[in-house]
């Protein structure tokens, strides 16, 4: 065909044309009917609703001074049940405190499970964590206080095609929350995993759960033991003492060779494990923990620029079509400002990681913790930054993303 | 919530583009370099569509970018590479895809590299089925007279009709006074071209005397257009495969994210505006001309012209406003086309070095046999789909992963409908079988251990693609083009089929069909076209 070819104008033309009566002959047979369902969209929705709309049922005191949340479904506003998840996972609660939006996450404490099956979630507050939410749902929270909250979200998941078979959970503190949701749901599920929990307090009294986590353990004595580690043991106190360490891990879990590391806790149990775990020469795999959280102190940062340390800036916000200038201390993340102007761009981890309040830096400088920088190269580029884990350390001027409202 | 929220945006616009994909944003760049002023409406809170990319640990993912075509090298740039850099002024740092795949059929054990550049293409498939050249070699010739002729028609056939295109084809041989154009000499470009307009892959090339083994490892872009040979318009397949073999594969260093990253910040330097978290529910329409937009929020946006970033199936059957506004020929129209594939994507960051693992390559496709149908057929059912697209991103981005890791992303295909009746409770469980499956899919076919070195993974399935792109039912894919609703015969209904006057649809789903480059493409001329109706 590729040779020399005369034209035949009609011939060829005639192979052009009989594609569109073709075509048309479809389009006239088709229905006229408009497809207004998309299953995917629904399931997307059902998986991940932007908004739950919750109401409180319950207020139950756990002991150390936590007390459990049962949040269920607030069927007059449209929320039919809670979407499901995955054992580890959190909640973003969003409230209004005193006309001030803020969003704060925390991990579910009740097993998959309880939502599929019994219609809510649990989520287990400390007073002692102090924080503008907690001291709130210490006050005001009680059956039937509505809560708003986002989709289940977060990675701090038992994941079967990376995890090893045998799981070993370090929790510090109220970090034993996610821990109680997977146990519960090895229990109801009976996954093939072996979970060895060890729970450092300092003191005996802090122990959360204890009745739960220790009846999870006797119902799969061969696949869960559960291990108090406590700093400053009682005269009663007869279990290990002691910080966790690589020692005290490798005493109550075994070898850690072939094993899998959940970190859940306070900042400073992160870094020192990090320090202890690294004896053990483990596979960056192995190792997962839970996002942070905001951080206390920025300025304690060894790469934080001093001389903006205690200040306090001016931060421009465009908006939609809307711009505001606003305060912003040097010691809060750029999305706390945000939020105590009243304005609220979207958030959920508070960590840097989901990118639900990713803005872009117009101008000026923002400080953004290294460890905690999960923006994408591009954004980095493009001076997009997370407001949640950035500092400002001059004037700036941002564009916030809108709620979704 | 709503309250206080409703002016937010600011009323009222020249245009509206929803959906900051590939084709939003495209149409939104040539826009703004032509001095008008659009607003992109985005309802997730990044731009790009599927043009982005996550990050889990220490790994950055590509959601979905294989390699675009049209790209090209800085002295001999493709279309898509003239307009964001020349015509747009986009700044992409581009890196080549090394060869062009590698193709596994685990049924016969076939496995061939096969390079860009149709000399060392032909050569490398002679390589394996001696008798191959003669045979591609004019296969290539025709492919290319094909390309030609439609790369031709995309220049000349302003307002194309059957017997415009004939007359500017008839032109072009009689001017043919261009001594160094040999493919402008050759009337068989035209006669090529016209004869083959209404023949599939596989009524054009079963014909031209290949060995069904050479056929087998020239088919595997198949799987980028997602219908079988039998049925896959030979037009659009010729001018793709050209397209690749000729300009290679390209992609953007920052994996596909700075792509939409890098349109963003243009149009927004340019005065466009784009915002997020903000989704169109309504198009309004009255008396067959569009009037506003109004979003999640209650906000009304008062404007005469939109861009719909969207499949016309969602545009008409729920986003146009009142109802009785959508045209029953419109309705038919999308009804009678068929929806193109959902898209499952397994990521995996490794924790050992591709040389260590044994993956040498950048783009494998792995598949039971080259039988397209029967491949196609295996998309049907909720299980392991007997072909994977997979990538290797160190392996044209070293340095895409920290030392002594690696980045691999396993993709297929669904056809629409498949996923429709997962539940919520058994979701999870689901993906991880298929992922399970499709790792040891790989591991099979390349005699590697990548499941035990497993650091991050990610899965992603239709309901995450509807999640995050808002896809109608979760599909990566436009209409399926079949040789009625190819590209030529979609260009020359353009006139009949737009029912809606201020109404534009740009990506994978308008005129030049799927893909990133087609949607690139055509968010282009849904912009130019957007223009014209706004100064006329």
């Amino acid at each position: 065909m590729s040779e020399l070819i005369k034209f035949d104008g009609l011939k060829d033309m005639a192979a052009l044309l009989e594609l569109l009566p073709e075509r048309k002959k479809r389009m006239k047979q088709a229905s006229a009917e408009p497809q207004t369902g998309d299953a995917m969209a629904a399931l997307a929705r059902a998986l991940h609703p932007d908004i739950q709309r919750l109401v409180i049922a319950d207020v139950r005191q756990e002991a150390a001074g936590a007390r459990v949340f049962r949040l269920v479904p607030d069927k007059e506003s449209g929320t039919a049940a809670p979407a499901v998840f995955r054992a580890g996972q959190y909640l973003s609660l969003k409230i209004d405190i005193s006309g001030v939006r803020v969003a704060r996450p925390y991990s579910i404490s009740s097993s998959p499970a309880d939502a599929a099956d019994g219609g809510f979630y649990e989520i287990t507050i400390r007073k002692k964590d102090g924080g503008f939410l907690s001291e709130h749902a210490w006050k005001e929270w009680r059956v039937g206080t509505r809560i708003e909250a986002s989709g289940p979200a977060g990675f701090f998941c038992v994941e079967p095609l990376r995890d090893a078979r045998h799981i070993v959970g370090l929790a510090g503190g109220s970090g034993i929350t996610p821990f109680r949701s997977m146990l519960k749901d090895i229990v109801e599920t009976g996954a093939d995993v072996k979970f060895t929990l060890l729970y450092g307090v300092n003191r005996p009294d802090e122990i959360m759960f204890k009745n739960d986590l220790e009846s999870f353990a006797a119902q799969a004595p061969d696949r869960i033991s559960v291990h108090f580690v406590c700093c400053e043991p009682d005269a009663a106190w007869c279990g290990p003492t002691g910080f966790l360490t690589a020692d005290s891990i490798r005493k109550l879990a075994g070898d850690p060779a072939g094993k899998s590391f959940f970190i859940c806790g306070p900042q400073a149990m992160y870094s020192f494990l990090e320090t202890e775990l690294k004896q053990f020469d483990l596979p960056k795999r192995r190792i997962r923990r839970e996002v942070f959280g905001e951080t206390a102190d920025v300025s304690a940062h060894p790469d934080y620029p001093a001389d903006a340390a205690g200040k306090s800036f001016s931060m421009t916000v465009h908006c939609g079509s809307e711009t505001t200038v606003i305060p912003a201390k040097a010691s809060e993340s750029a999305l706390v400002a945000l939020e105590r102007a009243g304005i609220a761009p979207p958030s959920e981890c508070r960590s840097g990681e989901c990118g639900f309040c990713a803005s872009i830096l117009m101008n000026g400088k923002v400080f953004v913790i290294p460890e905690t920088d999960r923006r994408r190269l591009a954004a980095k580029k493009f001076d997009v930054f997370h407001p949640c884990s950035s500092y400002p350390v001059s004037d700036i001027e941002v564009k916030v993303p809108l709620d979704k409202g | 919530m709503a309250e206080g929220k409703k002016a937010k945006l600011g009323g009222a616009c020249d245009v509206v583009i929803i959906g900051a994909g590939n084709g939003g944003l495209a149409a939104a760049l040539a826009l703004a370099v032509r001095g008008a002023k659009p607003l992109v409406l985005e309802q997730h809170n990044a731009p790009g569509g599927f043009a982005t990319s996550f990050v889990r640990g220490r790994f950055e993912f590509e959601a979905a970018l294989h390699e675009l075509s049209s790209i090209g090298p800085e002295n001999n740039k493709g279309g898509v590479r003239r307009f964001l850099e020349d015509e747009g002024g986009v700044d992409i740092d581009w890196v080549p895809i090394p060869e062009a795949y590698r193709v596994i059929l685990t049924d016969s054990g076939m496995d061939a590299r096969l390079p860009f550049g149709e000399a060392p293409f032909i050569d490398a498939i002679e390589e394996k089925v001696p008798g191959s050249r003669e045979p591609l070699t004019r296969y290539f010739a025709l492919c290319r007279e094909v390309s030609g002729a439609l790369g031709l028609l995309a220049k000349t056939a302003s307002n194309p009709s059957p017997k415009r295109i004939i007359k500017d084809l008839k032109k072009f041989v009689a001017e043919s006074a261009d001594p160094f154009d040999d493919a402008r000499r050759n009337t068989s470009n035209v006669v090529t071209f016209l004869r083959t307009l209404p023949k599939t892959v596989d009524e054009v090339t079963l014909k031209m005397g290949i060995p069904p083994k050479a056929v087998d490892l020239l088919y595997p872009y198949w799987c980028y257009l997602g219908i079988p040979m039998s049925r896959m318009n030979f037009t659009i397949w010729a001018a793709m495969l050209i397209d690749y073999i000729d300009y290679g594969a390209w992609i953007p260093r920052l994996r596909s994210q700075e792509m939409s990253y890098a349109i963003e910040a243009r149009v927004r330097e340019l005065g466009g505006r784009v915002e997020y978290n903000t989704r169109v529910d309504r198009v309004l329409v009255e008396r067959g001309r569009v009037k506003g937009v109004v979003t999640a929020s209650g906000e009304t946006i008062k404007t005469s012209a939109v861009i719909a970033n969207t499949s016309p199936t969602q545009l008409y059957g729920s986003l146009v406003s009142p109802a009785s506004e959508s045209p029953a020929a419109a309705l038919r129209n999308v009804n009678s086309r068929k929806l193109g594939g959902a898209g499952f994507v397994v990521y995996l960051g490794l924790d050992v070095s591709p040389v260590e693992l044994g993956v040498n390559d950048y783009g494998y496709f792995i598949s039971k046999t080259m039988d397209t149908d029967a491949v196609y057929g295996s998309m049907e059912k909720l299980d392991l789909v007997d072909m994977q697209a997979t990538i290797c991103l160190n392996n044209a981005i070293p340095d895409c992963s920290p030392p002594g890791t690696t980045i691999i992303s396993m993709t297929t295909l669904y056809k629409p409908g498949v996923w429709d009746s997962v539940k919520p409770k058994e979701y999870a469980a689901l993906k991880n079988r298929i992922a399970d499956a499709m790792i040891t899919q790989f591991d099979d076919a390349l005699g590697t251990d990548i499941r035990s070195r497993v650091e991050e993974i990610e899965v992603a399935t239709p309901a995450t693609f509807a999640r995050y792109a808002r896809s109608f039912n979760g599909g990566i894919y436009g209409y399926e083009l079949d040789p009625w609703d190819s590209i030529i015969p979609r260009i020359l209904s353009e006139k009949d089929e737009s029912y809606i006057k201020g109404l534009e649809v740009a990506g994978g789903f308008a005129t030049m069909g799927h893909g990133f480059s087609s949607s690139l493409i055509s968010g282009r001329s849904a912009g130019l076209k957007t223009l014209a109706g706004l100064g006329g």
